[in-house]
C-alpha cells in the first residue's frame, strides 16, 4: 500500500500540470482551483488500483479529472475575496511578461470560458495535442462526431479572437 | 487566429502554475472528498449511526420500564428506527453503485443522473409511506392515552372523522411539498445541470 501510495504520488507530481490546466479550466478562483485540484487528487487516488495500463496514463488521467470537474464535483457558492477580485472579474493571474503575448493569452481564457463545459474539455484536449480517437475515447462520443464539433468550437474561437484582435486595432 | 496559434500560446498558459511539492500532494490523500456522492454518503452514514445509537439506547430504557403505555411506545419508536435503519441501508446501497470515474464521460454522466434520481425517488417515496405511518402511530398513542373505548367513542364522531381525514390531507400536502422543495434545492440544480450537460453530449453524437 504504502508502495502503491509512493508510486501514485510520483504519477501524480509528473502529471500535475495536466490537473492544473483542467482546474485553471474549470474554476476562476484560487480557492476554487485548490478544491477542485484536491477532489481530482483523491478520485485518481481511488480509481487507481482499477488502472491496468490499457490506456496512456495522460489519458485515464483526463478521463477522471474531467468526470470529476465536470459531473462529480459541486461548486461551492463563495464570497468574493478581495485578493480574487483580480482573477474572477478581470481574469489576470500572474503576468508572463510579454505584454502582448499576456494580452493573447487573456483572450483566449476569456474565449475559453465562453464555450460550454463539454466544449471546454474537448478544446482542452485539442491543444494538448491528444489525437481525435482518445478525445472520442474520454468524451464517449465518435471520431467523426469530435471532429465535427471541434470544427464548430475552432470556427467559434476564430471568430471571437479575431473580433477582439480587430478591437484593438481600432 | 488558427488552433495551431492557440496552442503556442496555450504552452505558454501551461508553464505557468505554481507546482505541489509532494507532501502536499500525500496530504490531499488523507482529506475527506467533497464530490456530491461522498457528501450524500456521510450524510447517510451520520443519520445510521445517529439511529442505531437512539434505538439501542431506547431499547436499554424499555425493557426497564413495567408493561404500559410508555413502554408500547418506546418499543414503537424502536421498530420505527428499525425501518429508518434498512431504509438508510438501502440509500447507502444506492450511492454505492455509483463508482466515481473510471468510465468516460457520457457513461459517468448517464450513470451519476440515474444514480441521483433513483436516490431521490427513494427519498420521496419513504416520506410518502412514513408521514401516513406518523399519523396512524399518533391515533395510537392518543389511543393508549384516553383509553381504547372512549378512543373509539370520541373518534367514530363524524365532526371529529371529517377534521382528521382534513388534518391528515393537510400535513401529508405540505410534508411531501416540503421535502420536494428541500431535494429540489440540495440537488434539483445539480442534477438539472448534468441533465443539461447529457442532452448537449446527447446533441453531439447524434450530430
Amino acid at each position: 500500500m504504502i508502495g502503491d501510495e509512493r508510486t501514485f504520488i510520483n504519477l501524480v507530481n509528473e502529471h500535475q500540470g495536466l490537473i492544473h490546466k483542467v482546474c485553471n479550466m474549470y474554476e476562476s478562483d484560487r480557492e476554487g482551483r485548490n478544491d477542485l485540484f484536491q477532489e481530482i487528487v483523491l478520485q485518481l487516488w481511488r480509481s487507481f488500483p482499477s488502472f491496468r495500463g490499457e490506456s496512456k496514463i495522460t489519458t485515464w488521467m483526463y478521463r477522471i479529472a474531467l468526470n470529476t470537474a465536470i459531473s462529480g464535483y459541486r461548486k461551492k457558492t463563495r464570497k468574493v475575496k478581495t485578493e480574487d477580485l483580480n482573477e474572477v472579474h478581470l481574469n489576470i493571474s500572474e503576468p508572463y511578461g510579454n505584454e502582448e503575448t499576456e494580452e493573447h493569452l487573456q483572450q483566449l481564457r476569456t474565449a475559453i470560458r465562453q464555450l460550454s463545459d463539454i466544449e471546454r474539455a474537448m478544446v482542452m484536449m485539442a491543444l494538448e495535442e491528444i489525437p481525435y480517437e482518445e478525445i472520442a475515447e474520454t468524451i464517449g462520443i465518435t471520431q467523426n462526431n469530435v471532429r465535427v464539433r471541434m470544427n464548430r468550437i475552432r470556427e467559434k474561437l476564430r471568430k471571437q479572437m479575431t473580433a477582439w484582435r480587430w478591437k484593438s486595432t481600432i | 487566429m488558427e488552433i495551431d496559434d492557440l496552442k503556442v500560446l496555450w504552452k505558454k498558459e501551461s508553464e505557468r502554475f505554481t507546482p505541489k511539492d509532494k507532501a502536499e500532494l500525500e496530504s490531499m490523500l488523507k482529506r475527506r472528498s467533497t464530490s456530491i456522492v461522498s457528501r450524500l454518503k456521510r450524510s447517510v452514514w451520520f443519520e445510521l449511526i445517529f439511529t442505531i445509537a437512539g434505538g439501542v439506547a431506547l431499547l436499554l430504557y424499555a425493557i426497564t420500564l413495567p408493561a404500559g403505555p410508555l413502554g408500547a411506545i418506546s418499543v414503537s419508536v424502536v421498530v420505527l428506527f428499525c425501518v429508518y435503519s434498512l431504509y438508510y441501508f438501502k440509500k447507502l446501497q444506492l450511492l454505492n453503485e455509483f463508482d466515481p470515474a473510471n468510465d468516460n464521460l457520457l457513461a459517468t454522466l448517464n450513470r451519476l443522473i440515474d444514480s441521483m434520481k433513483s436516490y431521490l425517488k427513494l427519498y420521496k417515496r419513504s416520506y410518502a409511506v412514513l408521514y401516513p405511518f406518523y399519523f396512524f402511530l399518533g391515533l395510537f398513542f392518543t389511543a393508549l392515552d384516553y383509553g381504547t373505548e372512549a378512543f373509539i367513542s370520541r373518534i367514530s364522531r363524524p365532526e371529529i372523522i371529517v377534521a382528521l381525514i382534513l388534518f391528515a390531507a393537510a400535513f401529508f400536502a405540505c410534508s411531501t411539498w416540503l421535502t420536494g422543495g428541500c431535494l429540489k434545492k440540495l440537488y434539483g440544480n445539480h442534477l438539472e445541470k448534468l441533465e443539461s450537460l447529457l442532452n448537449k453530449l446527447r446533441t453531439t453524437h447524434d450530430s
